[in-house]
């Protein structure tokens, strides 16, 4: 059984039908621990009308209220630290995370107990077991080891497995590459803006990383994992598979992974979670192979009971029978497409900063970019991509102009200058990335000023 | 042994699933007796063992209790 390509194979090749029936179960559990130890999420179930055992499909699934972040972090203002979420005494806790802060002011605290703790590396297991990580692995945690959440779960999912663990924190990008090809880690861990940052640094060193002995390279943190030119820039550079995960501060873990087989995209794992995909503007539910926006129920995490979490985040879900891997989950085609907070609007035009890096990325000869928002003129806005190009054999002009009309063409049209820029004056990143720098005094066209 | 979906369990997971209730009703009803070192082990033990549990699908419920001395 060991030789198994599942971690748990009887849950990830349940047909649908058996993995809803689990799923309604566990909905009706959490939904009787949630009502008995946490009041403020018993008094919006009772104002609904929901009760455990008024749960019969996931249909009824949609009378439970969603929850959002700003309920979340105005109720934790309210009653700080936590807010009323804790399902038990922080007394059994042993961890404590927060946000990153890539949306919103207030960072969403959490805690953990053993328990949850040790599901949290359960959840991990299911991806990184389903993408080849086998106990004789040695595997690079390129991660700071602080209180984002991050790859701490990862870590424990390895030791779990029986890897060797290289825990990478607190070290130069130089130490980095070069504990990685010594130690001759096989697997190596972090954003995929950093495993690029890494491949140019290792070029600087002169260490050819596609020579070297890593075979797998796990993304997670950005939705740039799943973007096809991103990942098979990172492919070629560390001649290694490269696989997304995707995971919130707000359930602890991830909550999706690539299989090795790659279906393009990541399988959900349904036996801890409950994902929806709705329609942002309406709340209603959108069928397979349109893009909505993610809400998730989770069943692991009991310190923190999670019921219909909105999370901002847009997602394709496909049926399973997708892949070829054999497992009943279904799929995120393409993970996670973007974020509903990361639109842009310029002139009119939507303008999304993952459409936009999977341009760039078809252009290996650019090292690091920015998306740059400002204002023209004290109205007008303005948008350029500025990008580094540090190979000075490489030709310019035609270069910026493809880059130009590519994303021209994605744009309806819209002008997006593109500008060359010194090697080395962009920011880089270690966890998530910020290309997208917006001085913009004034949004859109009709003179709304900016609110922060 | 049959879990709530009607699943047989072969010996060796009956075997973990015991291991996981007789360990759980030892910190339960016992603990007081237990050295620290006794207990705080048998309840990282039992945080392992409940992930059998719930992968077997055996309902296993909350051990937060049992976590507060």
């Amino acid at each position: 059984m060991t030789t198994s390509p599942y971690w748990n194979p009887r849950h990830e090749t349940f047909s649908r039908e058996e993995t809803q029936a689990l799923q309604v179960h566990k909905l009706r559990r959490l939904l009787r621990w949630t009502i008995d130890q946490v009041p403020w999420q018993a008094q919006r179930l009772k104002e609904a009308g929901v009760e455990p055992d008024s749960i019969q499909s996931l249909e009824d699934l949609r009378r439970i209220p969603f929850m959002t972040r700003d309920q979340w972090m105005e109720a934790q203002l309210a009653d700080p630290p936590y807010g009323p979420f804790l399902a038990a005494p922080k007394e059994a806790a042993i961890r404590y995370h927060m946000t990153s802060g890539t949306t919103g002011r207030t960072p969403i605290r959490v805690l953990d107990d053993l328990k949850d703790w040790e599901w949290i590396a359960e959840a991990w297991c299911h991806g990184f077991w389903g993408f080849g990580i086998r106990p004789e692995d040695t595997v690079f945690f390129a991660f700071s080891y602080g209180t984002f959440v991050g790859f701490w779960g990862a870590h424990y999912c390895c030791e779990k497995i029986g890897c060797l663990v290289l825990p990478g924190g607190n070290m130069t990008t130089a130490a980095r590459v070069r504990q990685i090809m010594d130690m001759e880690a096989t697997v190596v861990c972090s954003t995929p803006t950093y495993a690029l940052r890494m491949a140019q640094e290792a070029k600087s060193l002169g260490i050819d990383l596609a020579k070297g002995p890593v075979k797998r390279v796990i993304l997670s943190g950005e939705p740039a994992g799943s973007i096809p030119a991103t990942k098979q820039l990172i492919e070629e550079q560390w001649g290694a598979k490269a696989g997304d995960t995707a995971g919130m501060t707000e359930l602890g873990t991830i909550m999706m992974f690539e299989c090795e087989h790659q279906p393009g995209g990541a399988h959900i794992i349904e036996n801890h979670f409950i994902e929806e995909v709705i329609d942002p503007d309406t709340d209603e539910p959108v069928p397979y192979g349109e893009m909505g926006e993610r809400v998730v129920t989770s069943f692991g995490r009991g310190f923190i009971p999670i019921l219909r979490y909105r999370t901002r985040d847009f997602v394709v879900k496909v049926p399973a029978s997708r892949c070829s891997c054999g497992r009943g989950w279904d799929i995120y085609e393409g993970g996670i497409r973007g974020r509903v907070d990361d639109m842009k609007l310029v002139r009119g035009t939507n303008v999304y900063p993952r459409a936009i890096e999977a341009i760039v990325r078809e252009f290996p000869e650019i090292d690091e970019f920015q998306i740059h928002l400002y204002t023209a003129d004290g109205i007008r806005d303005e948008i350029e991509v500025l990008v580094e190009i540090p190979n000075q054999d490489v030709e310019r002009e035609g270069l910026l102009a493809r880059l130009d009309t590519q994303l021209r063409e994605a744009h309806e049209g819209l002008r997006i200058d593109v500008k060359e820029v010194e090697t080395g004056s962009l920011p880089r990143f270690e966890l998530k990335a910020k290309r997208v720098k917006d001085d913009r005094i004034v949004i859109g066209g009709s003179g709304e000023k900016r609110e922060s | 042994m049959q879990n709530w979906m009607g699943y047989e369990l072969n010996e060796a997971e009956k075997g973990l699933v015991e291991c996981y209730e007789k360990l759980a009703s030892i910190l339960q009803n016992e603990g007081e007796q237990l050295a620290p070192f006794e207990k705080r082990n048998a309840l990282k033990a039992l945080a392992c063992l409940w992930q059998i549990a719930n992968g077997l699908d055996m309902d296993p419920g909350q051990i937060y209790n049992m976590e507060i001395e």
